[in-house]
């Protein structure tokens, strides 16, 4: 069930209705990337294999948020990340193309779907060790306090990387060295096919937090508007107290775990039902609602809109399929520095 | 006998010893309600509860210390890695604490428990998800490491491992784990075959000669024990004989086969999947060395993966390891051939 969504039920005042669209676009593109991406593998000879793990149903978060960063922010994340980078604006071509091995893509195609990254945007990667990119976030947050700025770094994870003792070590040191990292747990309602409460002893991840004395708060994670406005909050405080924060955003994957999670596994812990009842609760859906109320998007232009991120997607698609891979003397390069 | 595929010779072995000793009990990440994230635990949930079969969440650091603690005070406990690549995290685990817990406190303590998992290259699982880290545990003392390359040995290695009073780190080949019975056979009749006697076991420290050959050895095990079989088949086709010797167990490690094959052929070559430096395939070159050198009548060859963290490409992927191809390649250097 929705966590957050009893919390403030009321409309934010005066839409910053340019953002906003500006998101939905976004979040519509990413949708399209990912169902893409689901179809390129399932049809096969795209050269995706191996694990690929989409981000459909959670579109909101990784727009609102990376949405309220500044340019020179960091952020990193788990395997589930081509929403990252595209929320980010690189290229959708690239991370196809790595998604696809090639050697156009974002890691010249060595590190696939799992690992993404764009150094120059400060998107530090994603990384396919559950909980492994957490200490990681520290190391970011620390070089931002010693050099003194008031950047911060956002690090994404799943909920099932809470159950790593890698998390709590770094929480706790983050919270004692006052590090300005933002702690975002994607609250999916699953690892895999084990729910929350079947692993969580404690099932409200908000309040796993209390014994580190962070700041902390869960969120509905459907609804960007209501996240990035909170977030933006929580980001410009941060960057006056340079401390860390942790945000439990409330959300659900509609695909399987990956490709590999198909209908016959998912059946072993979730119903048809539910993932209707959250298909009901479509980010998307949700923000379309609000703009067209607002008179700030027709359904011509969402119609069109849909049609251009399909485009788009086949054409990041396309644009893979041209490219060339990886020649063999990459095989030895890059090891070393 | 059955033809078996590699999974279901590793869910008879854990079936038949759950069955046998209601001490052996099962913990990992969807071992239960989710009915094993490749299928091999399926239906045990439903037949063993779960005080059997754990499901646990995505804490590999208690997984393996439930199983050592469990061990110390007298179960049997299997702990399955989703994938062995997640085994690091728990790395101290194994070898700080089950590895060292019974000479540390001179012999009061056993820790008979199992770690099992798929291992290895797959399919484009990049470099996070495809090691085979049979080196990191081969080189510390107090643990076992097998790594089975058939079905036969899949099921007969598990049981031994299971029975075991030490710490066995079981490393099973992703590769093999669904390949179909007719494949395997048509690389040499017999390899899917597996016995079906409940207390048929293989023993730990006892290479196998998978095939007989005169002109070369070739010394392998788990999956790359397969592809110096199908080179075999190649160089067949050559006129050059060569003998497949699979070593089953790296600790203990069987080098009396080897090395009796070595009298016969005179020429070596030891595949590793992984890297080779200091792995593996360096330790039994230098006991070929040592103990096999007026046998010899070429430098032994090593032929291993190359150097790199996994690649995800797939062109990139076929350079990072080895194939029958360049073992056959191998072969013919000792036997200063073209
Ligand atoms: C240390 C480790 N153990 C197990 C896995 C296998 N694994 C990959 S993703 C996953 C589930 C993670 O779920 P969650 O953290 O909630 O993220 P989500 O996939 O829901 O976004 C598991 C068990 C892994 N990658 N790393
Ligand atoms: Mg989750």
């Amino acid at each position: 069930m929705a966590k957050a969504s009893a919390a403030a039920a009321a409309a934010p005042p005066a839409l910053d209705v340019q953002k906003y669209r500006r998101f939905h676009e976004q979040m519509v593109h990413i949708r399209e990337f990912e169902e893409t991406c689901h179809r390129a593998f399932q049809r096969g000879g795209h050269g995706i294999n191996g694990y690929v793990h989409v981000y459909s149903g959670e579109e909101a978060i990784a727009v609102g948020i990376i949405g309220a960063l500044r340019e020179d922010d960091y952020f990193l994340g788990h395997y589930r990340d081509h929403a990252y980078a595209l929320a980010r604006g690189t290229d959708p071509g690239a991370v196809m193309a790595e998604i696809c091995g090639k050697a156009t893509g974002t890691s010249k195609g060595k590190g696939g779907s799992m690992h993404i990254c764009d150094a120059e945007r400060g998107f530090y990667g994603g990384y396919g060790i559950v909980g492994g990119n957490v200490p990681i976030a520290l190391g970011l947050g620390k070089a931002i306090r010693y050099r003194g700025g008031d950047q911060i770094c956002v690090c994404f994870f799943g909920d099932g990387s809470m159950n790593q003792g890698a998390f709590h070590e770094t929480l706790n040191m983050c919270q004692l060295y006052k590090l300005p990292v933002l702690w975002v747990v994607e609250n999916n309602k699953y690892a895999m096919g084990t729910s929350i409460e079947r692993s969580h002893a404690n099932p409200d991840l908000t309040d796993r937090i209390n014994s580190y004395a962070m700041k902390r708060e869960c969120i509905d994670g459907q609804d960007v508007v209501k996240l990035h406005t909170r977030v933006s909050e929580i980001v410009k405080e941060m960057r006056e107290t340079h401390e860390p924060f942790f945000l439990e955003c409330d959300t659900y994957r509609y695909h399987g775990h990956g490709a590999a999670d198909g209908p016959v596994t998912q059946k072993t812990y979730r119903t048809r039902e539910e993932v209707e009842f959250w298909r009901q609760r479509d980010p998307i859906l949700i923000l379309e609602r609000v703009l067209m109320e607002q008179k700030a998007l027709s359904e011509e232009e969402r119609d069109r809109i849909h049609q251009e991120a399909r485009n788009a997607a086949e054409a990041a698609l396309r644009f893979s399929d041209e490219s060339p891979n990886p020649t063999p003397d990459e095989l030895l390069k890059d090891v070393y520095a | 006998m059955a033809q078996l595929r590699y999974i279901d010779a590793l869910k008879l072995a854990l079936t038949e010893e759950m069955d046998r000793d209601d001490s052996v009990f099962i913990v990992g990440e969807e071992v239960g309600q989710y009915q094993g994230t490749l299928g091999l635990t399926g239906g045990f949930l439903q037949k063993y509860g779960p005080e059997r079969v754990v499901d646990t969440p995505i804490s590999e650091v208690g997984i393996i210390g439930m199983a050592i603690g469990s061990a110390m005070a007298g179960l049997r406990p299997v702990a399955e890695m989703m994938r062995m690549d997640f085994s690091l995290p728990a790395y101290d685990q194994i070898a700080q604490h089950a590895a060292k817990i019974r000479y540390m406190f001179g012999g009061q303590f056993k820790v008979p428990m199992v770690v099992r998992g798929p291992s290895g290259v797959g399919n484009q699982l990049s470099a996070q998800h495809s090691q085979s880290l049979e080196t990191l545990f081969a080189h510390i003392p107090g643990l076992k490491v097998a790594v089975p390359a058939t079905p036969a040995d899949a099921k007969g290695l598990l049981k031994t491992a299971i029975r075991d009073d030490n710490p066995v780190m079981f490393l099973e080949s992703l590769r093999m784990y669904m390949e179909k019975p007719e494949r395997l056979e048509a690389i040499q009749p017999g390899l899917s075959e597996v016995p079906d006697d409940p207390e048929w076991m293989v023993p730990f420290g006892q290479a196998q000669v998978l095939r007989e050959g005169t002109d070369v050895t070739l010394i392998s095990y788990s999956t790359m024990s397969i592809a110096c079989l199908r080179a075999a088949n190649q160089l067949a086709e050559q006129n050059i004989s060569a003998e497949v010797v699979d070593l089953r167990t790296l600790l203990p490690l069987d080098m009396e086969t080897p090395l009796r094959s070595l009298k016969k052929t005179h020429r070596a070559v030891v595949v590793q999947e992984q890297w080779g430096l200091y792995g593996c395939a360096a330790e039994i070159s230098a006991q070929l060395a040592e103990r096999g050198f007026y046998d010899l009548d070429a430098p032994v060859q090593r032929v291993t993966g190359a150097f790199v963290p996994m690649p995800y490409s797939k062109p990139l992927e076929d350079l990072a390891y080895p194939n029958a191809d360049d073992i056959v390649a191998a072969a013919k250097r000792t036997l200063f051939a073209q």
